[in-house]
């Protein structure tokens, strides 16, 4: 859904939704695509499952932004100490990059040429196609338990966990402490009026500072709208599942935020059009006092030399308990029937050694328990601290309901509209727009 | 259209019945030669449109399985979207807009080439640069200069007095779609001023001698001769400009992407738009675009034909 953002590259985050490309006529050349070869070469009459050497097929997301750091080395490392162990176990590793995975995997799909194994945005649209393996049957019990609660669930399709977590990331409230100290405030803001009055304090004495960047342009309008919904105890789905997007709660949420930010000129003239890599890039480089960011503007920040400090989110009447949290999705796919040997991969993926070693590699965090207990006590990521409390308690887009592609789709392209138009108009649109979507799955 | 086209060749060699069948290639008369053109346009243009077509009837899931058939419905879904509206509207206004006024320029401009100055070899080498560059860095280098914190356009115009103050000019539609459409006319312009100055090398001086000698005034000349001699001209012009200003993506999806929104989305936008939710109402949306291209050009065709066998 939404790739976790790696390094301190924003430009990095385009989503999947956006790069589904189906096109009509163009048939894409996947040119390493290896058939994998389920023969029985070596086995002596034997089952062939059991001993027959079987060739895995792998293919994952590109974390890294140059060759050096590129995700293939660590898969080639890991795969290389897993056939060690597994003898009769192949892993064919194809590594794609953010922009091309999408289309890649779609042509696999359309093609009837699945991989075994896939690591990449999204995973509920294959459940809908009956394309996936439940998680209890690919993953042991013991590898199953050790995946942090609140993700576990967001990985469920009604009830059944298709989609299993691979790396995390939360969201929290940055502000810029020279900023800060300059209008002359002294702690973070707790509550939306609390924004407001700092917010409008930072207007009178550091002119030429957008005080709050409000990035609700297509980008990543569903994250930003979803944590100032939260903040009044809205939100994009109610406790049953259903579609809320026109709650009086969410109505009230966009008013508010008209009326208190966009109107007096406490943010950007156009937050409609304005992408969420704009305003990390103000932020780094001192332009703007407050957002809601992500651990990568950690880096930017640095590098832009800007002393910032995190909080929670501010909500309506005091600081959000939970946040929204991002993840990206690990799947099996059962048109091979390879269950036995994907578990043995999995398994030896997800041990704590693999999982930290590749959190750290691209400072980012982790899904399961004994990884996060370790980086959390281990005093090396001091930086992350504030996020690894916010994970456990997190909230999730309903990943799970196979419409959510397309809804998030048109919540990216229209929300921010809501802000210069009428709420309740172009909240209630959404609203039909999503109930449609949810009649046509 | 092409493979109508063909199809009355096909008898050429029937009309001369009497001689008796040949054997060898020479049977099958110009087929030989013209199957290569026939088997692209049915490779590059039926085909796609089959497809094009075939797809606005069907329901695919966002994973790109196709789930059966869709009936009307996303014909049906794409006509009850609120945003068609003013899509449409937009795009009728963007495209008269566009083209007329670079039709007006475009004649201005053409006049000016031709007519003799030092340095006129230099400027209409010049007068190629937009046309040269790719259309979609031309849209996103103008996107950058109008840029509300660093855009050199943006800092220009303030320091001339001009405005007040660094503006978001394509942030807001009433300011896009202006910015667009001078974007747009500045892309077209090498094109069209090239056809008209082609059209006005073949008007022979003579006419023009002529003119003179009854004692025509310059203005008189230009509306009795240069216009009506440019017709061939001015109408291929027109005609190209129409299909390429109606269809015109990158400037669009380069400056605005079409947002806030939909708000400065033409259908050609809009249809992209479509895609992310659902690929058979985008199909829908390329179908009906589809059809308003030849109808809008066989309109024009007619009526400029028309005009033609009056006189």
């Amino acid at each position: 859904m939404d790739p976790v953002t790696c390094g301190s590259d924003g430009a990095k985050a385009v989503t999947a939704v956006n790069k589904r490309v189906l096109s009509f006529a163009a048939v894409c050349a996947v040119g390493t695509l290896t058939l994998a070869a389920c023969g029985s070469s070596g086995g002596s009459g034997g089952s062939p499952k059991a001993s027959g050497p079987v060739t895995l097929k792998l293919v994952a997301a590109d974390y890294g932004d140059k060759a050096s750091n590129s995700s293939t080395l660590y898969w080639n490392d890991l795969v290389k100490s897993f056939e060690a162990a597994n003898p009769t176990i192949k892993v064919d590793v194809q590594v794609i990059n953010w922009n091309d995975i999408d289309k890649q995997v779609k042509t696999m799909i359309q093609s009837g040429n699945m991989p075994d194994v896939l690591q990449t945005g999204g995973y509920a649209d294959k459940v809908a196609d009956n394309l996936l393996y439940p998680a209890s049957d690919v993953l042991s019990p013991a590898t199953q338990a050790n995946v942090i609660d609140t993700f576990a669930k967001a990985g469920q399709v009604s009830g059944t966990q298709y989609g299993i977590p691979f790396v995390s990331s939360a969201r929290a409230f940055f502000y810029n402490k020279a900023i800060f100290a300059q209008a002359g405030i002294t702690t973070p803001p707790q509550t939306w009026d609390d924004v407001k009055a700092d917010a409008t304090l930072i207007k009178a004495k550091v002119p030429g500072v957008t005080p709050y960047a409000l990035p609700l342009g297509p980008e990543e309008a569903q994250g930003e709208s979803m944590m100032w919904e939260l903040g009044n105890g809205g939100g994009v789905t109610d406790a049953s599942g259903k579609y809320t997007l026109n709650s009086q709660a969410n109505i009230d949420t966009f008013s508010w935020l008209k009326t208190n930010l966009v109107d007096p000129g406490l943010t950007y003239a156009n937050p409609a059009t304005t992408d969420r890599k704009t305003a990390f890039a103000d932020f780094a480089a001192g332009k703007a006092a407050m957002l809601n960011g992500h651990p990568s503007l950690i880096q930017m920040s640095k590098d832009g030399k800007v002393d910032y400090g995190v909080a929670p989110i501010p909500g309506k009447n005091g600081a959000l308990k939970s946040t929204l949290g991002v993840a990206d999705w690990m799947m099996a796919f059962n048109k091979n029937g390879h269950k036995d040997q994907i578990k043995a991969f999995l398994d030896f993926a997800y041990s704590k050694e693999n999982t930290e070693k590749f959190d750290e590699t691209y400072n980012l965090m982790p899904v399961t328990k004994d990884t996060l207990a370790d980086m959390t006590s281990s005093g090396k990521h001091a930086d992350l601290a504030p996020f690894f409390a916010l994970l456990p308690n997190a909230s999730f887009y309903p990943l799970g309901d196979t419409s959510w592609d397309a809804v998030s789709a048109q919540i990216k392209q229209s929300i921010g509209t809501a802000v210069s138009g009428d709420p309740a108009k172009v909240l209630g649109d959404l609203q039909k727009k999503a109930q449609d979507a949810v009649a046509n799955k | 259209m092409s493979q109508t086209s063909a199809t009355p060749k096909a008898p050429g060699p029937g009309r001369g019945r009497p001689k008796p069948r040949r054997s060898g290639p020479g049977r099958f008369g110009p087929l030989p030669w013209i199957a290569p053109a026939i088997l692209l346009i049915m490779v590059v243009v039926l085909w796609p449109v089959y497809e094009m077509v075939h797809t606005s009837f069907l329901r695919i899931s966002t994973s790109g399985f196709v789930r059966g058939s869709a009936g009307l419905d996303k014909y049906r879904k794409l006509f009850g979207e609120p945003d068609l509206g003013h899509v449409l509207i937009s795009t009728v206004i963007w495209t008269v807009a566009v083209v007329t006024l670079t039709m007006v320029l475009s004649l201005a401009l053409a006049q000016l080439f031709n007519q003799e100055f030092p340095g006129r070899r230099l400027t209409r080498w010049a007068l190629i640069a937009p046309w040269a560059a790719s259309v979609l860095m031309t849209a996103i280098g103008f996107k950058w200069m109008l840029n509300q914190t660093a855009g050199v356009l943006n800092t220009a115009m303030t320091d001339l007095g001009l405005i007040s103050g660094p503006q978001d000019w394509l942030g807001d539609p009433s300011t896009a779609w202006p910015w667009m459409m001078f974007v747009a006319i500045f892309v077209s312009l090498p094109f069209t001023t090239y056809t008209l100055l082609a059209g006005l090398q073949t008007i022979p001086g003579e006419v023009y001698e002529a003119a003179r000698v009854d004692g025509a005034s310059t203005w008189q000349t230009y509306l009795r001769i240069t216009l009506p001699l440019l017709r061939p001209a001015f109408l291929v012009g027109v005609v190209i400009n129409l299909i390429n200003v109606f269809n015109s993506f990158p400037i669009i999806w380069g400056m605005t992407q079409g947002g806030p929104s939909s708000a400065t989305a033409t259908t050609t936008v809009f249809m992209y738009q479509l895609k992310d939710t659902d690929i058979g109402e985008s199909a829908a949306m390329s179908v009906v675009n589809f059809a308003l291209v030849v109808v809008m050009v066989l309109v024009f065709l007619k009526v400029s034909r028309w005009s033609e066998d009056e006189n």
